[in-house]
């Protein structure tokens, strides 16, 4: 029984820190109809910025976060602007920018290898590998941090979708994008600004990620996969699908790393993402499947 | 009543439509030009012979990476071409017809020049299942889930001793000289891109590949047409494995070692998807040309930056650039425009 | 009698393909109801998408009180006075109909005033007061056009353009879509109507105009244009054998 709640603890603790990497997927989807392959190798570049940070002048980086955010957000202005604004009005959309995002990975990734080579990182202040303890149970908390700040920051997105013009204005573009520019949205800058959210949501997750997990460039291509089977057993576009997603599919990967062997703790993400795409591709929350 | 009234008029438009049609396949046909692909083929056999001359080992292994690559991109295009399902996890089926036919090098003693068909029909049937299953959904999610197979596979092998796990399989390496140690890789690979390039020729003019069009452009129309969408897609996807698995074959043995880190990494699928959308998708030619392009660009990127890092970098900005500003690709974007020079016709 | 509206021999059409609307003028009278009318393809739904600035014009003018629109974005154009409910998808299915109609006022700054309105709106239609709370992609397609056309009030545009709202409802609910559209004009907003039945439009409106193959043909009085035996054998009478 102690083992049971350890490990379902361990999950839980990982499930907000993957709602996060998550969510700007899933903001970026649904609002744009564009699946960002690229969205973990940015997340990773989000978490160089927090190690060096922290290894040059040892900034903590819970609080280089903000920073990390802003410096993605800017480069999402940028990728936008450069790359997807012009694909708009591409007919075959949805499969343009799936090939236009791996290419971006692939760039991202190339760049960060060529400055950062692919040696294994992580920034280690000393909570990092630090616990509570309840009786016989321990709490990792680096880990605990994470899953706290990741939804910390979660509810203040939800709750800026909910009450905010802005965020009026970007549900309202997720979910019918002519009605609301016939309303007067102004659809393309409430696609850049959701697009800069998204990334920098890739850059907060990255500054979490750099002491949770071990990171190196070509990690992305494990991390989409992951991520990929959460947003989408989430129902693309839903941020709340994409957290109780998160968090199911962290546990269930904890049960299945303890007690069938932690390579398949990862196999869990993959296999799920194949059953749901298979089973009901418009994933648990999901209306109707828009993607098709 | 309005239908009778129609009857004479539509048997005068038909008429007339095809003899606007037959004029057109006159032209088309007109400005083929088989003696292109037959001479290029010709020279190629002929290469070798430079050995005699000299050491042209680097020229011969540059033709037989491209040949190889002709053979898989080739064969991607029947699905993502064709069909248009885009997959990013074709490295599966390179992965299984090369540790099919290594697996029974290393253990036999049998060539994998012999064994490369069979490879590429266990690689089909893996296809066939696998597209049985994957080829439910359609864009976006069918390309995610090509990268979730990826990745199963990958830790399969991974942790798959029989095969070697992720150390891989050394193959014994063949006893000829140097200077004709490639040769029958060489001619292997010749052979099958030719066949390939054949094959996709008459697979694009049979039933199936006027169905594959159809469900490429609406599939719930081409359904509706009487067209079995399903099996088609499902054949498509076990034929394009096919070839990607014969290729996977021969590369294992030329290359003396299999290894999931050179097999199953998605730069293998995406090199394929990258050299059809450069050239044409859905061309007979446009994955040749594509092959030679990014084959020439890589060796152009390797001579100058090394690295293998910005060797990446490099092929993700070439892909970015050809989506934004060339999305149908060399031969589609010529073709377009009524310039496509008659060599390169091949449709 | 100024224009309100003026649409000069426009060209149009979806992406790189051919011209939809090729020629096409068209006067719009403020206050009145006009009907466009049409055979399928005539580009009728293109003219509206045109002027309210979701399809790229080629050629020729719209002009709206003596201001040229051409190359706005829809969200410019509705600013300026310009409102169009679109034939479906108008709607945004996982929003409230609150939320819809907050929507419908999201141009104005007082979110007091937006209030104010919308509730307005809700008094009016006691249908969608009933249902303010539920998610409008649950609603009945009658009740969906309801509050589409009911958002529209929030703002009170000059013109209001309407692509075929009667398109799939039972006749009784088309009756009541014209009724809603009757109480729009009667307010005092020019209201712009696109619709397949012919002679149900025309018996609604005050002017009509046929377009057929992108061009206009004919604009005038809806009376005359419905009694014109041009306009009966071409646009009705088919209708009526069919």
């Amino acid at each position: 029984m102690a083992q049971f709640i350890q490990v379902l603890i361990l999950g839980l603790a990982l499930g907000g820190v993957i709602a996060l990497m998550g969510s700007g997927l899933s903001l970026v989807f649904g609002v744009m109809r564009i699946v960002n392959l690229a969205h973990p190798s940015l997340i990773i570049a989000g978490a160089y910025v927090a190690y060096w940070a922290f290894k040059l002048w040892g900034i903590d980086p819970i609080v280089m976060l903000p920073i990390a955010a802003l410096i993605l957000a800017g480069i999402g202005v940028l990728l936008y602007r450069l790359m997807f604004e012009q694909e708009a009005k591409s007919a075959r959309y949805s499969e343009m920018t799936v090939l236009l995002t791996f290419a971006l990975a692939m760039m991202v990734e190339g760049l960060l290898g060529a400055f950062f080579t692919n040696t294994q990182r992580v920034t280690s202040p000393d909570y990092a590998t630090d616990a509570f303890f309840i009786s016989d149970i321990f709490i990792p908390k680096g880990q605990l941090y994470a899953g706290i700040v990741s939804l910390v920051i979660i509810g203040g997105l939800a709750l800026f979708l909910k009450y905010s013009r802005m965020g009026y204005a970007i549900r309202a573009t997720t979910q019918n994008r002519d009605a609301a520019e016939l309303l007067g949205v102004n659809v393309n800058l409430v696609s850049v600004v959701a697009f800069a959210i998204g990334i920098g949501l890739a850059g907060a997750a990255g500054a979490l990620v750099s002491f949770v997990f071990s990171f190196f460039p070509a990690k992305q291509w494990e991390w989409i996969a992951m991520l990929m089977s959460v947003v989408v057993l989430g129902g693309m576009g839903s941020i709340l699908g994409t957290v109780v997603a998160a968090f199911s599919l962290s546990v269930i990967a904890a049960f299945v790393g303890t007690w069938v062997g932690a390579t398949w703790s990862t196999m869990t993400f993959f296999l799920a993402l194949f059953v749901i795409l298979l089973i009901r591709p418009e994933g648990l929350f999901g209306e109707k499947p828009e993607m098709a | 009543m309005a239908a009778t009234l129609q009857t004479p008029d539509t048997g005068a438009v038909l008429a007339a439509r095809k003899a606007h049609d037959e004029k057109l396949a006159k032209r088309a046909d007109q400005t083929r030009a088989i003696w292109f692909p037959v001479t290029v083929l010709a020279v190629l056999l002929a290469l070798p012979l430079l050995q005699f001359t000299g050491n042209y080992n680097y020229l011969l292994h540059l033709v037989l990476f491209t040949a190889s690559y002709v053979v898989m991109a080739a064969g991607w295009n029947i699905l993502g071409g064709f069909a248009g399902y885009v997959s990013l996890g074709h490295a599966v089926f390179f992965a299984i017809g090369g540790y099919f036919s290594g697996v029974l090098l290393a253990r036999f003693g049998i060539s994998t020049l012999l064994t490369a068909p069979l490879a590429g029909l266990l690689a089909a049937v893996c296809g066939y299942l696998i597209g049985q299953i994957t080829l439910k959904v359609r864009g976006p999610s069918f390309i995610i889930s090509s990268i979730a197979l990826l990745m199963i596979a990958r830790i399969l092998f991974d942790h798959w001793t029989f095969i070697g796990g992720a150390n891989g399989l050394a193959l014994p390496i063949n006893d000829l000289p140097v200077l004709w140690a490639k040769l029958p890789y060489y001619y292997a690979f010749i052979f099958m891109a030719a066949f390939t390039v054949w094959a996709t020729y008459r697979i694009k003019h049979s039933k199936l590949g006027l169905g594959l069009r159809a469900l490429s452009k609406d599939e719930i129309k081409a359904e509706s047409a009487g067209i079995d969408t399903r099996f088609y897609k499902v054949v498509a996807f076990a034929l394009s494995a096919f070839f990607v698995g014969m290729a996977g074959a021969v590369w294992g043995e030329y290359l003396t070692y299999l290894r999931p880190n050179i097999f199953l990494i998605i730069l293998v699928s995406a090199n394929l998807v990258l050299m059809c959308i450069l050239g044409g998708k859905g061309t007979i030619a446009g994955p040749v040309v594509g092959a030679v392009l990014i084959v020439g660009i890589n060796e152009l990127f390797v001579a100058t930056m090394g690295a293998s890092e910005l060797n990446l970098f490099g092929t993700g900005l070439v892909m970015a650039v050809a989506l934004m500003f060339f999305p149908l690709g060399v031969v589609g974007t010529l073709a377009r425009k009524g310039k496509l020079p008659r060599i390169l016709n091949w449709d | 009698m100024t224009a309100l509206l003026e649409v000069t021999n426009i060209t149009a059409g979806y992406g790189d393909g051919p011209a939809i609307l090729d020629g096409a003028h068209l006067t719009v009278v403020p206050g009145k109801v006009h009907c466009i009318i049409g055979p399928n393809g005539a580009g009728k739904s293109t003219l509206l998408k045109a002027i309210c600035g979701m399809l790229k014009i080629r050629k020729g003018e719209v002009v709206l009180k003596g201001e040229r629109l051409n190359g706005l974005r829809p969200d410019q154009i509705l600013r300026k006075g310009i409102c169009f409910v679109p034939q479906e998808r108008a709607l945004f299915p996982k929003m409230t109909v609150r939320e819809n109609l907050r929507m419908g006022g999201f141009t104005l700054g007082d979110a007091r005033e937006l209030d104010r309105r919308v509730d307005a709106i809700l008094d009016r239609f006691p249908i969608l007061r009933e249902r303010a709370n539920q998610h409008a992609g649950t609603m009945s397609g009658g009740q969906q056009q309801t509050l589409a056309m009911a958002r529209t009030l929030i703002i009170r545009p000059d013109i209001v353009m309407l692509d075929e709202p009667s398109l799939g409802l039972a006749p009784k609910i088309v009756q009541e879509m014209f009724s809603i559209m009757k109480m729009m004009s009667e307010e005092g907003v020019t209201v712009l109507l696109v619709e397949q039945n012919a002679l149900m439009g025309l018996k609604n409106s005050d002017i009509g105009v046929v377009l057929d193959l992108g061009r206009t043909l004919i604009e005038g009085p809806a009376a005359d244009v419905l009694a014109d035996p041009r306009i009966q054998e071409l646009y009705l009478g088919g209708r009526k054998a069919a």
